[in-house]
């Protein structure tokens, strides 16, 4: 395990910048998560790292190293890509040994077996070693995709939504369990997804990206609660951020020049109107142990959490306050 | 309405319906889907059986006879197995079947040797591939007829090209050999032009084999530190060998029954040193006119390949499925 770290990289194809000006440092043993839509340069990033693409401009260094002139093989990362890479026609066991039967690692043949079970079993996968990799479900070859990442033991592993195209249940699972598996090897990984569950359950820290540029860099919470700009805010909570024109909804204190302001449901308190009504409940999507609620404050439509049990039915009239929300300015930027 | 007019009044518009002639198209519209499906096959069908299943049913019946097609009205006597036989045991047709065994073997190896390696080279994407490919191409597009007379005027040993490319490179008298005339080199002479006209059918489809396998396996085995050794025998030959097999399934379908390129080249010649199967089954069947013995050898023949062709269909399909 090692430090990486991303000095200035830009990289682009053709006029398509992909990556712009981009430092990052990934602390050894820490899991940092890449979070941003389709094209914001994650995949790239991870590529950048892996030397699958070289950099236009700017450093890579592992451990302290740079990799300028390293090829893949000689920058010991192990990647999961986004499709399951798998050897098409090996066995499960093969393609788990394939990394470590490599004639740069000279590993025995009683380690490189005892290695493969052992990982088979962390990724439950120990029951059909001797499959086809053809002959596996959806899940089954991620797990051996991610396995053979695992069996090495790199300076980083870098992850590309490598659950993002398995069910919701196993996506859950795999979820903790690729945590408690990094948590335990304290394993350096840099993950990307643009699944926000994904970033917020399992990052030591996430990093937002957006058009190539890395917006904000944080814990969880941090990116969560104290969002630098709009796309930040907008890229977490569920439900989406409610963006509304300041002096909307009375109870905010906007500090001057705010344009915007951002409620979530934990800013937005309703209650029901007596005679002061400001707004109405136009819907409500039952969830089960939650509802939406859909409400519409001077042509403007907000949605929301509430506990299903809230005494509302659509048509009703209700007071909304804020309470402490996030306020923007015209460029977008977060004004404390 | 009442339900005894409405019945009245639709019997009295079928009769209506029925007595108007109903133009074709209206009457096709009236088959069901089966029947269109029966229309649309049935004359492929007819011209299947007339001009391929009834003739090799008749091969089968006259395979038995002492026919002559030289003489169509003498009377034909069914002669049992004698004509099998007399073909399995005459030894010039097993050294024309050794022949054509060399002749498939040797352009089977090296069509799929150099076609493999073009396909491997033009995979790589370099700049104007695409032209290089159509170039490659070229010779797979022509006639055999062409290309047979062609090479034979390569061969000259006076005049022809070949002669003077190969005394170019090896200081040789360039009319000091003779590809055509000779025992030993005759043979080969049709396996270069058979190798130079189907090679690049061969790489076409190691191409498209090649073309097949995905970028991100190879981008993930050089991240698990795989050489470019490692890789060509752990991914690209696994993974575009069903093709390869189809290939040399193709080539040696076609090249088994393989007869214009020869006439063209040697006429069989000289002796009977590139006589292959096709040639000694022409010659019983049209200069010895023996049809019913030449009507057993074709069915040997037809028998042979359809045999090893099923054989090998099966281990592809086994491959396939791994």
């Amino acid at each position: 395990m090692a430090e990486v770290s991303l000095q200035s990289i830009s990289k682009s194809f053709g006029d398509n910048p992909a990556v712009s000006n981009l430092t990052l440092t990934i602390r050894d043993g820490e899991f940092v998560v890449l979070l941003g839509p389709t094209g914001a340069g994650k995949t790239t990033t991870l590529r950048l790292i892996a030397g699958l693409e070289r950099p236009d401009k700017g450093r890579v260094t592992i451990g302290g190293q740079d990799m300028a002139s390293l090829a893949p093989a000689s920058r010991d990362v192990a990647f999961v890509f986004q499709q399951y890479s798998l050897y098409p026609h090996l066995t499960v066991y093969e393609n788990l040994a394939f990394p470590l039967r490599s004639p740069a690692r000279r590993m025995a043949a009683d380690e490189i077996d005892r290695r493969v079970r052992e990982v088979a079993k962390m990724v439950r996968i120990d029951h059909k070693l001797e499959n086809r990799s053809t002959r596996l479900s959806g899940g089954e070859m991620q797990r051996v995709a991610i396995g053979r990442a695992l069996v090495r033991k790199p300076a980083i592993y870098l992850m590309d939504e490598p659950l993002s195209s398995l069910d919701a249940k196993l996506r859950g699972e795999l979820r903790l369990e690729l945590k408690r598996i990094q948590s335990e090897l304290g394993s350096t990984l840099l993950y990307v997804t643009h699944d926000q569950i994904e970033a917020m359950t399992m990052a030591d820290r996430i990093g937002i990206l957006d058009n190539g540029r890395l917006v904000q860099v944080g814990t969880p919470r941090e990116i969560y609660s104290n969002p630098a700009n709009l796309h930040v805010a907008a890229r977490l909570g569920q439900p989406h951020i409610n963006l509304i024109p300041a002096g909307l909804v009375p109870g905010a204190q906007p500090p001057p020049g705010t344009k915007t302001v951002g409620a979530r449901t934990e800013h937005l308190e309703i209650q029901a109107a007596n005679g002061n009504a400001n707004a109405q409940i136009d819907w409500i999507e039952h969830l089960g142990d939650q509802s939406h609620l859909h409400m519409r404050i001077a042509g403007h439509k907000l949605v929301t959490l509430a506990n299903p049990y809230v005494p509302v039915k659509p048509g009703d009239n209700i007071t909304l306050t804020l309470k402490d929300p996030l306020y923007f300015g015209a460029d977008g930027q977060r004004l404390v | 309405m009442t339900d005894t007019n409405t019945t009245v009044l639709d019997k009295a518009a079928d009769k209506a319906v029925r007595a108007t002639p109903v133009p074709l198209v209206y009457r096709v519209r009236g088959l069901s889907d089966r029947s269109i499906a029966w229309v649309f096959i049935l004359p492929t069908i007819v011209l299947l059986l007339a001009i391929n299943i009834f003739p090799l049913i008749w091969a089968v019946y006259l395979s038995f006879t002492n026919f002559r097609a030289n003489r169509p009205n003498a009377e034909i006597e069914g002669v049992g197995l004698s004509n099998y036989q007399r073909v399995l045991n005459d030894p010039d047709i097993w050294q024309a079947m050794q022949t054509t065994a060399h002749f498939v073997f040797w352009t089977i190896l090296l069509q799929m040797l150099i076609g493999f390696a073009l396909a491997y080279l033009i995979d790589r994407k370099f700049r104007g591939h695409a032209f290089w490919t159509t170039v490659i191409l070229i010779p797979m597009m022509l006639s055999p007829a062409v290309v047979g007379n062609f090479w034979r005027f390569l061969y000259q040993p006076q005049i022809g090209l070949f002669n003077y490319v190969y005394s170019f490179f090896t200081g040789v008298e360039p009319s000091s050999f003779e590809m055509l005339g000779s025992v030993t080199l005759s043979p080969w002479a049709i396996i270069i032009v058979d190798t130079w006209m189907w090679t690049p059918y061969v790489m076409l489809i190691c191409l498209a084999g090649l073309r097949s396998i995905p970028d991100y396996i190879y981008e993930a085995a050089e991240v698990d530190r795989a050489s470019a050794w490692r890789q060509f025998w752990s991914i690209t030959v696994p993974m575009a060998l069903p093709f390869i097999m189809l290939a040399v399934l193709f080539r040696a379908i076609e090249n088994f029954k393989m007869f214009d390129m020869v006439v063209l080249l040697t006429g069989g010649g000289p002796g009977s040193t590139t006589e292959v199967a096709s040639i000694t089954l022409k010659r019983e069947a049209f200069e010895s006119w023996r049809t019913g013995r030449a009507s057993a050898f074709a069915i040997i023949l037809f028998v042979a390949v359809f045999g090893l062709a099923n054989i090998y269909v099966k281990a592809l399909n086994r491959v396939k499925q791994r």
